[in-house]
C-alpha cells in the first residue's frame, strides 16, 4: 500500500496526510479502517511519562592538565565515570549525596534531588556544579576538579533510555493496611486508589503491537528533539500474552531510545521525585507510525476499551505480585474501577494532556516538512524470554 | 460556627482523648479531616471544630494549655501552572475531589471551594507543583 520512501516524498512535497492516533481512531471508527488506511499516510502517537531507566552521556572536554575521572558529582549526584577520561553517564534515578557540591539545604532536599533533575537543568540551559576526583596517571595527572558546566560547555550530551518506551504496564493498588510509597506514587491502604502509568490507546507501542512498522533506526520525537530507536529495551518481553487484537495483557515490548539532549526542550524533559521511592525523569516521546498497509492501520485503530492492564497488589513485595485481574484503559480513564465489588478511584501517572501535545507537535513537524520518517535498519526481536534473577549459593 | 484548625501534639499528649473532652467539656464537635498520630511521636490533626463561638475560643485556649499547638487555617493550596505536567497523580489521593482531571482535555483542574487543605496532594506531586501559600 505504501512505502516509507513514498511517504517521505509526500512529506517533502507537503502532501503527506498526518493524523494523531486519536483522530485516526475516530476516523477509522466512522469510516472504517480501510477508508482511513487509504486516506492517511502517518499516524502520530505520543506519551509523557516517567522513564526512570534513562541517563545522559556527557563528555566534559579535557582540562589542562588533563584528568581521568575517578568519581564525578553533578550538582551532588554521582555520575558513573568508568569510561574513557572525561566521559560520564548520569542516571535519572540516581539520588544526590550530601556534601558533594549541591547546595540543597536539608537532608530531605538532598534525597529528593536526583539525576533526572540535573539532566532537566542542563537541558533548560542552567549551569550545574561539578566536583570530581581523578586517578592521577602519567598521562592524566590531575587529581581533582571543581567547576560548573552547562550544555554549551560540554562536547557531547545525549540521552539514552535503556527502557524508554513500554508497551503497556500494570495498575498498582494496595490491599494492605498502610500507605505504600512506590514508583507509582503513594498507594493508599485498603484499595484506596489505583494508579496506571500508560496513556493507553495513545501510547506509541500499543498502536504497533507486533512492532511491524517501527524498528531499530526509526526516527522519533524524543524530549522535544529528534531521537532514534536504538535497540530493544531492557526487560523487552514481546512474548507476553496478547489479546486477539495483538495488544499485550501486561508489560511487554520495551524500546531503548537515544537522542541529542542539546536539542531537547525543558517542557518535554522534567526531573521528578516520588516520595519515599526516589528521583526519576519524565519524558515526552512521540513515534510516527507509517500506514504501510491495512494491518498496520487496523492496529492503530485500537481503542481504550480494547486494551487491558493487570491490577497488581503492591502490599505483597514479591517478584510475582497477586493480581486482581484485568481492567481496560477505558475503565481506568473513567476515574474508577471495581475491585472485588469495591469502587476504587483511578489516577494516571502518564500525562494524557501532554501525550496529546507530543502527538500534535510531531504532526506539525511532519506537515511542515521538518521531520521525515526513517526506515528501520533492523527489526526488533520478537522472541525474548523474561528471565528472573535467582540468587544462587546464598 | 465552624473553625478549621491544625493541632500539633507533643509526644506526651498523643494519648489524650481530645475529641471526647472537646465534646463533653465544651460542647464542640470535632470532625477529623486528617490525622497523623502514632504512639510516642509528635502527632498532627487537622480538625474542623463546630460549636458556639465562645465555646470554640474556650476550647482553643484549653488545647493550648494542654501544650497542643493550634494553628489557624492551614493556608490555601496553590498549584503552580508552570510546573504541573497534568499527570493526575494527585487526583487519586485527594479525598474531596478538589483536584480532578477534566474529562475532555485531561488537564488538572483545582476547585478551591472543595479543598479541605488536608495537604495529602503536596507530597504526592512528583514535580512539586503543589504547595500551601502559608
Ligand atoms: S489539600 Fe487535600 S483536599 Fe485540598 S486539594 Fe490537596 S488533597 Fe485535595
Ligand atoms: S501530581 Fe502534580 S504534576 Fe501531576 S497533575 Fe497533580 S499537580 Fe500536576
Amino acid at each position: 500500500m505504501r512505502t516509507i520512501d513514498g511517504i517521505n516524498d509526500k512529506i517533502r512535497q507537503g502532501k503527506a496526510v498526518v493524523q494523531t492516533a486519536e483522530a485516526f481512531k475516530a476516523h477509522a471508527k466512522e469510516q472504517g479502517v480501510a477508508a482511513a488506511a487509504a486516506a492517511v499516510d502517518v499516524v502520530v502517537t505520543g506519551t509523557f511519562e516517567p522513564m526512570e531507566s534513562s541517563g545522559a552521556m556527557l563528555n566534559l572536554g579535557h582540562t589542562d592538565p588533563p584528568i581521568k575521572l575517578l568519581e564525578c558529582y553533578l550538582d551532588g549526584v554521582p555520575a558513573y565515570a568508568g569510561f574513557g577520561a572525561v566521559d560520564v553517564c548520569l542516571g535519572a534515578s540516581q539520588p544526590a549525596v550530601a556534601g558533594r557540591g549541591a547546595d540543597l539545604g536539608d537532608p530531605e532536599a538532598v534525597r529528593e534531588h536526583g539525576g533526572g533533575h540535573v539532566i532537566a537543568d542542563l537541558i533548560a540551559g542552567r549551569s550545574v556544579p561539578l566536583q570530581a576526583t581523578g586517578h592521577g596517571t602519567d598521562c592524566y595527572p590531575r587529581t581533582s576538579l571543581e567547576t560548573t558546566i552547562t550544555r554549551d560547555t560540554i562536547n557531547q550530551f545525549y540521552l539514552f533510555s535503556p527502557r524508554g518506551l513500554y508497551q503497556n504496564f500494570i495498575v498498582g493498588v494496595n490491599g494492605g493496611d498502610r500507605t505504600l510509597s512506590t514508583y507509582l506514587g503513594p498507594l493508599q491502604p485498603r484499595l484506596g486508589n489505583a494508579v496506571y502509568a500508560n496513556p493507553g490507546a495513545l501510547s506509541p507501542l500499543l498502536n504497533d503491537p507486533d512492532l511491524e512498522a517501527i524498528g531499530i533506526g526509526s526516527r522519533i520525537f524524543f524530549g522535544g528533539g529528534v531521537g532514534y530507536i536504538a535497540w530493544e529495551g531492557t526487560q523487552h518481553f514481546p512474548l507476553q500474552r496478547r489479546l486477539p487484537n495483538r495488544t499485550p495483557i501486561g508489560p511487554a515490548a520495551t524500546l531503548a531510545l537515544i537522542g541529542d539532549a542539546k536539542q531537547m526542550r525543558p517542557e518535554w524533559v522534567r526531573g521528578c521525585y516520588f516520595k519515599g521511592y526516589g528521583p526519576s525523569l519524565m519524558l515526552g516521546v512521540g513515534v510516527p507510525i507509517p500506514i504501510l498497509n491495512e494491518q498496520v492501520a487496523t492496529h492503530c485503530a485500537v481503542q481504550d476499551a480494547d486494551i487491558v492492564a493487570p491490577v497488581m497488589d503492591f502490599s505483597i513485595p514479591r517478584r510475582v505480585r497477586p493480581t486482581f485481574g484485568l481492567v481496560s484503559y477505558a475503565q481506568l480513564k473513567s476515574g474508577s474501577i471495581t475491585i472485588e465489588g469495591q469502587p476504587v478511584r483511578t489516577a494516571p501517572l502518564a500525562s494524557i494532556y501532554l501525550a496529546r501535545r507530543v502527538a500534535s507537535e510531531l504532526k506539525t513537524w511532519i506537515e511542515a516538512g521538518q521531520f521525515e520518517l526513517a526506515a528501520p535498519v533492523a527489526p526488533l526481536p520478537q522472541d525474548r524470554a523474561f528471565l528472573p534473577q535467582d540468587a544462587l549459593g546464598g | 460556627m465552624k473553625k478549621r484548625v491544625k493541632l500539633i501534639f507533643p509526644k506526651r499528649s498523643v494519648h489524650m482523648p481530645i475529641t471526647y473532652r472537646l465534646a463533653k467539656d465544651f460542647n464542640i464537635a470535632a470532625n477529623i479531616i486528617r490525622a497523623q498520630v502514632a504512639p510516642n511521636q509528635v502527632g498532627t490533626l487537622v480538625v474542623e471544630l463546630s460549636g458556639d463561638i465562645d465555646h470554640l475560643n474556650d476550647a482553643v485556649d484549653w488545647l493550648e494549655v494542654q501544650g497542643i499547638e493550634v494553628s489557624g487555617a492551614s493556608g490555601e493550596i496553590v498549584v503552580d501552572e508552570d510546573l504541573c505536567v497534568h499527570c493526575g497523580l494527585c487526583t487519586g489521593v485527594c479525598p474531596t475531589r478538589a483536584l480532578t482531571l477534566d474529562s475532555e482535555t485531561h488537564r488538572l483542574t483545582f476547585s478551591r471551594s472543595r479543598c479541605i487543605v488536608c495537604e495529602q496532594c503536596i507530597p504526592t506531586c512528583p514535580v512539586q507543583a503543589i504547595s500551601t501559600n502559608l
